[in-house]
């Protein structure tokens, strides 16, 4: 493992590894510096968010809360984010499917293709989807426009999860609950679903963190109404302030919940269903 | 046993979606890109206009070879700061320890993308923190006016925003890396440094191959870098792209839009056995 041959390989060891530490913290700093002044200065009574700090004050809070255009943007955010999810989650779990489990020619061909919405600059799907929707469907620009820029951005994220998932699915439990005698929509309830359900929970709340943080694409296809993010764009082309600071430091937290959740959830539903197994034979053994 | 037909169905929701919002849009573009605009009016004429527009005037030629040498030098920092960091993960740190260290190199991924640019003129700028914190410990009377708007501030900012991938990748490269191997060739007489380029380096390659191409990609298309930390100076191709099509010359930003799918596509496709090879090697 890492530490036992080190300083035998590496003659000057020590040094070389003191180094590379100095380095990491250097490094961590870099990466917090800008995120911890951030929140900094949502407390801070300095009304230009910068230094020197004047005195605390929860005052930018109550700012953010009772401004009606935040409020506005917080709900179209949502409201996006979540159709978002739903169209990437079915559109993503039901193209998982055949991609892993049919004969499909060209499967590495496809599957390369599925990446391109990824690899392709967000602005390029924005700027092409605007040309297609206004001047071939002759489409107003609405939320709408901009859940449907965003999905196609956030679907190929669902289809990898999922896909990854079912690689490692263990086809002869489906031909047991056949054989067994359910029909095609037990096994995908009780069988398929309960077993690939991490999976899509993942990739789901994979699509509704990337739409909640989405700007290019939205920018360009958003029309009249404001997300979060555009919203915050606004207002910082004419300087930071300390009630976007507050916004931010707000973000960060829904975020880091959103993830704490995500990496805490599975782990505790499996927990709780090897509880729930660990005490079904128990009262079946009691029974007879 | 199922119909030919009927196990691609799931198929159908996500090809609706690319099918319709994805290729068509594209193809359209690829088409914009030929045709001509009069009296902000698109025609369907077929010409090279744009093209030839593009690379007959020097500024947007510039422009495109500064956008690839930015995306280099960018690449190229990245993963010079993010290789020590990723092997002293993967060779010092105990393991209990290292997920800690992973995971708070991922967090700065979970606050905004935007935030994360924003928060650095807050940094840079002349009423920023560096000068104030240079003007309190005296070294400054003035603040500092080159910290911001210009190409260095840009490669800083987009250093900061792709550190962790660059990271993340080479560390998963890293950790998979038997460092007996080391001792085993020195052993055999290697000197440390040639048991590091003939042993550890070409067992890592197709790591740093990725950790090159997802940074180097997505810094090409950055539209929001350079129009906040940029300026006047930091023009990339991004903001010449969203210039073209808010001055309603859509063609044109057509045209320009295509040379960069063109190049991502192309350096994709020059690199996918690099990148395989990357996927072989985890298994």
């Amino acid at each position: 493992m890492a530490g036992e041959a080190n300083d035998i390989v590496a003659p000057r060891g020590k040094l070389t590894r003191g180094a590379l530490t100095g380095w990491a913290v250097l490094i961590y700093f870099f990466l917090f510096a800008p995120i911890v002044l951030l929140i900094l200065f949502s407390f801070n009574a300095n009304q230009y968010g910068t230094l020197p700090i004047t005195g605390w004050t929860t005052h930018w809070y109550k700012d953010a809360f009772n401004d009606y255009q935040i409020q506005d943007a917080v709900k179209t955010t949502l409201s996006v984010a979540l159709e978002v999810t739903i169209i990437s989650t079915v559109a993503g779990t039901a193209a998982a499917f055949p991609l892993v489990r049919s004969n499909l020619p060209f499967r590495s061909g496809i599957r390369a293709a599925l990446t391109l919405p990824i690899m392709l600059p967000g602005l390029l799907i924005g700027v092409s989807l605007l040309t297609f929707f206004t001047s071939t469907l002759h489409q107003q620009l609405s939320n709408q426009t901009a859940v449907i820029g965003q999905a196609v951005y956030t679907t190929p994220f669902v289809i990898l999860v999922v896909a990854a998932r079912l690689e490692g699915f263990d086809r002869s439990l489906e031909r047991a609950a056949s054989d067994l005698g359910a029909n095609a929509w037990r096994r995908l309830r009780y069988v398929t679903l309960p077993l690939i359900g991490p999976a899509i929970f993942a990739g789901a709340l994979f699509a509704f963190t990337l739409s909640l943080d989405e700007f290019v694409i939205t920018l360009f296809l958003i029309g009249g109404g404001n997300t979060l993010p555009i919203y915050i764009y606004t207002q910082v082309k004419f300087g930071i302030t300390p009630e976007v600071n507050a916004i931010a430091t707000m973000l960060i937290a829904a975020s880091l919940t959103i993830s704490i959740i995500a990496f805490a959830l599975p782990s505790a539903v499996r927990a709780a269903r090897r509880r729930r197994r660990h005490t079904v034979p128990a009262i079946e053994a009691s029974t007879p | 046993m199922r119909s030919r037909l009927s196990q691609y169905v799931g198929f159908a929701p996500a090809a609706v979606l690319f099918g319709v919002f994805f290729l068509a849009p594209l193809a359209l573009i690829v088409a914009y890109s030929f045709w001509e605009v009069i009296n902000y009016n698109v025609v369907h004429h077929w010409t090279l206009d744009n093209y030839r527009y593009f690379f007959s005037t020097p500024t947007y030629v510039t422009t495109l070879w500064d956008t690839i040498w930015v995306a280099a030098v960018a690449t190229f920092l990245t993963l010079l700061a993010a290789f020590p960091l990723a092997y002293w993960l993967a060779r010092y740190v105990r393991p209990s320890v290292r997920r800690l260290l992973l995971l708070l190199i991922i967090l700065p991924f979970w606050t905004s993308y935007l935030l994360r640019v924003t928060s650095w003129t807050t940094i840079l700028g002349e009423k920023g923190v560096l000068n104030r914190f240079l003007e309190a410990i005296g070294v400054i009377h003035q603040p500092l006016s080159f910290l911001l708007y210009n190409r260095p501030a840009v490669i800083l900012v987009l250093v900061y925003l792709y550190f962790p991938f660059a990271a993340l990748t080479l560390y998963a490269t890293l950790e998979r890396f038997d460092w007996m191997q080391l001792r085993a060739a020195m052993d055999l007489g290697a000197p440390p440094r040639t048991a590091m380029t003939r042993v550890l380096l070409p067992q890592i390659r197709p790591g740093i191959t990725t950790a090159v191409i997802f940074v180097f990609i997505p810094v090409l298309g950055e539209y929001l870098t350079p129009q906040l930390v940029g300026g006047t100076r930091g023009v990339m191709i991004g903001n010449l792209i969203v210039n073209f099509f808010q001055g309603a010359e859509y063609t044109r930003g057509a045209a320009v839009s295509l040379l960069i799918a063109a190049l991502i596509v192309i350096m994709l496709i020059l690199f996918r056995k690099q990148l395989d090879v990357a996927e072989a090697y985890g298994r």
